[in-house]
């Protein structure tokens, strides 16, 4: 029987492939929008799920969290100098990170904020933290070794800006690798990040860092960078000045909150939701986010369903027209002897082959797909997309399987209505 | 060896108001040999499939050493031609893709789970016998000839007690058609078999000891 299904497989071998490979990039574009949209999914509540609660100054609850959780560049609102101090000594909190946003340098953030950050993250591969205001720790995908140095980018990745020529940071220590954007991140001691700019705000005497993210994208200052040479010089070497963490300084966009409780977490919330604030968990904004996400994948998964639909047409006409083809070869097998229904099962069984080695591919190739696009969206965001089969999968092949089973019995029952006579006479 | 005995058959399509076969009464000993014979339309084809079980004469009986076609569902006539008939056609209705030994075994292969180990054997043997030098030759590398002993090699490895042959040599020149014919006789006879040929073919038809002429489903005199 077998004999007979390879040989009649490779004598038709074109349109055997065709079909096999229209079969498996139907079942790959389905299986491929249900992966990728899973490892969006998974792989960006991975990347929020460090920190439980975040607090910013109020405005966009969405921008705040793409800002500070994805580490999406755009100026956001600065909070009051006051919050950070007590959120540091408030008994709830385990951790309360800072995080100002900056400069660039070769389209990696660099983040100001406090050292316990670099534990609250994962803690170090090598090296050391920050000692000095120009000590820098890079994230695991940033490609800098310990010891090199560079100079901030002032601006937007990609918009003409201009160098901090003065400004050097040296590498010091390297994180492990956490899965989330702040791979990509430098990190930087936030008093550095105040140093910069605030040595433009005086000078300009515009005070806008009150209104923008420290440093973000205002071209007017920072054209006189000659006057504070001098000064700049010994800026590597600085002392941190840790009591300006709860003194005069100019504020934080965004802080990170480890609550020690979920009552904690609930409470802080409840407190910070005030006026000049705003308190956020990430997974509410995310849950949001997934909604307009869901759309998104619905509408794909609608197109990828009608596509299946039309390609299953088209296979089940192609395979009609096979099976009547053959009536001949079936009615001239059962007049030579051979049963019924041994006939008819290996007709049947060489069309299922050819349909569920589709499928199977299409799976395979689904997989490879998102694979790929995945890792580079994670070497772009920073964010790993764990790209994973669930258990519940196997019931999809199965049903899949099912379906191609009960779809080419069809053409093969009629089949087997007919008497060996008719079939032959046609 | 088998006894045909048929008594007023009746075959009538949907769509002829004429019956296409009408046989009062028929008989053919064990081991004879008929040359069935017509004009096309004149139901030689209907005849074979009748007496071959592949169709069902729904009034009349149909008899082979007393078994009755008429009477058995389609799976038990499938199973008694597995079993009794070795059938030679016109057009071969050889696979392409296979040799000419897995040809010759198809269709045990499909009838049984296990092939009889000398089935094979009496596969090349008979290949061998009707000048097939070598078996594992693809079938569609052939002479027309050549797949018509083949197709002769096909009908006879289940040893049937009957053969029956559908315009064997209609479709090949005069040479190889003569081999063919040649061949049939010798090996039906030699197995001992009842041999039924429906051909036009004189030379065919001469060396048979009885001819049924049919004209419009009757038989003439």
């Amino acid at each position: 029987m077998f004999h007979f299904i390879l040989a009649d497989l490779r004598r038709n071998w074109i349109g055997v492939a065709i079909v096999g490979l229209l079969i498996a990039l139907a079942t790959a574009l389905g299986v491929g929008v249900t992966l990728q949209e899973r490892a969006l999914r998974l792989g960006s509540a991975r990347a929020a799920s460090a920190f439980d609660l975040v607090i910013g100054a109020a405005g966009s609850e969405t921008q705040l969290i793409l800002s500070s959780v994805f580490l999406q560049p755009a100026p956001l609102p600065l909070l009051p100098h006051d919050v950070l101090t007590a959120l540091r000594r408030d008994p709830r909190v385990k951790e309360a990170i800072p995080v100002g946003f900056g400069d660039f340098v070769a389209g990696y953030p660099i983040i100001g904020t406090t050292g316990n950050a670099i534990e609250a993250l994962g803690g170090l591969a090598e090296g050391s933290g920050f000692q000095h205001l120009g000590d820098a720790v890079i994230g695991a995908q940033v490609t800098r070794r310990i010891g090199d140095s560079f100079h901030p980018f002032h601006g937007l990745p990609g918009q003409p800006g201009e160098v901090h020529a003065d400004i050097d940071y040296r590498v010091v220590g390297r994180m492990a690798p956490t899965g989330t954007p702040w791979d990509r991140a430098i990190l930087v001691p936030l008093q550095a990040v105040w140093h910069v700019h605030e040595d433009h705000g005086h000078e300009d005497g515009a005070g806008e860092t009150h209104e923008v993210s420290a440093g973000a994208a205002d071209e007017d200052h920072g054209h006189d960078h000659a006057h504070e040479h001098d000064h700049e010089s010994e800026f590597g070497a600085m002392e941190i000045d840790e009591a300006l963490l709860d003194g005069e300084n100019p504020g934080v966009p965004a802080i990170m909150i480890k609550p020690h409780s979920i009552a904690d977490a609930y409470n802080l919330r409840q407190e910070y939701r005030r006026d000049a604030t705003m308190a956020v968990f990430p997974g509410e904004v995310l849950t949001r986010l997934y909604g307009t996400l869901g759309d998104a994948r619905r509408i794909l998964s609608v197109i990828a369903i009608g596509a299946q639909v039309l390609v299953a047409a088209a296979i089940l006409m192609v395979i009609a027209v096979q099976v009547l083809q053959r009536r001949r070869q079936i009615g001239a097998l059962r007049a030579f002897g051979a049963p019924r229904a041994s006939v008819l099962t290996m007709i049947w069984l060489e069309i299922f082959l050819i349909l569920a080695l589709g499928i199977i591919c299409g799976f395979g190739i689904g997989y490879a797909i998102v694979a790929a696009l995945s890792a580079r969206l994670s070497q772009a965001s920073g964010v790993t997309m764990p790209v994973e089969f669930h258990a519940a999968d196997i019931w999809t092949v199965a049903a899949f399987l099912c379906a191609a089973a009960l779809v080419t019995l069809l053409p093969v029952l009629i089949a087997y209505r007919q008497a060996p006579a008719q079939a032959l006479r046609s | 060896m088998l006894t045909l005995s048929i008594e007023k058959l009746v075959v009538r399509f949907p769509d002829l108001p004429v019956p296409a076969l009408d046989i009062d009464t028929l008989a053919l000993e064990p081991g004879g040999r008929m040359a069935v014979v017509g004009s096309s339309g004149s139901g030689k084809t209907t005849f074979i499939n009748i007496i071959t079980g592949m169709e069902r004469a729904a009034s009349g009986e149909v008899a082979w050493n007393g078994e009755s076609l008429s009477g058995m569902p389609e799976g038990r006539r499938d199973r008694w031609r597995s079993r009794n008939v070795g059938l030679v056609m016109q057009e071969f209705h050889l696979f392409p893709g296979l040799s000419a030994e897995a040809n010759v075994l198809l269709p045990q292969r499909l009838a049984h789970f296990t092939l009889p180990e000398d089935l094979r054997e009496r596969a090349l043997h008979l290949l061998e016998r009707v000048g097939i030098d070598r078996p594992g030759q693809p079938v569609e590398t052939m002479s027309r000839g050549q797949m018509q002993r083949v197709a002769v090699a096909r009908a006879l490895v289940g040893k049937p007690g009957l053969i029956v042959a559908d315009e064997p040599t209609a479709s090949l020149d005069a040479e190889a058609g003569a081999a063919v014919a040649d061949l049939l006789l010798e090996l039906s006879s030699e197995a001992g078999s009842t041999l039924i040929v429906a051909s036009h073919d004189e030379r065919l038809i001469g060396r048979l000891q009885h001819v049924l002429r049919l004209e419009n489903g009757r038989i003439a005199a």
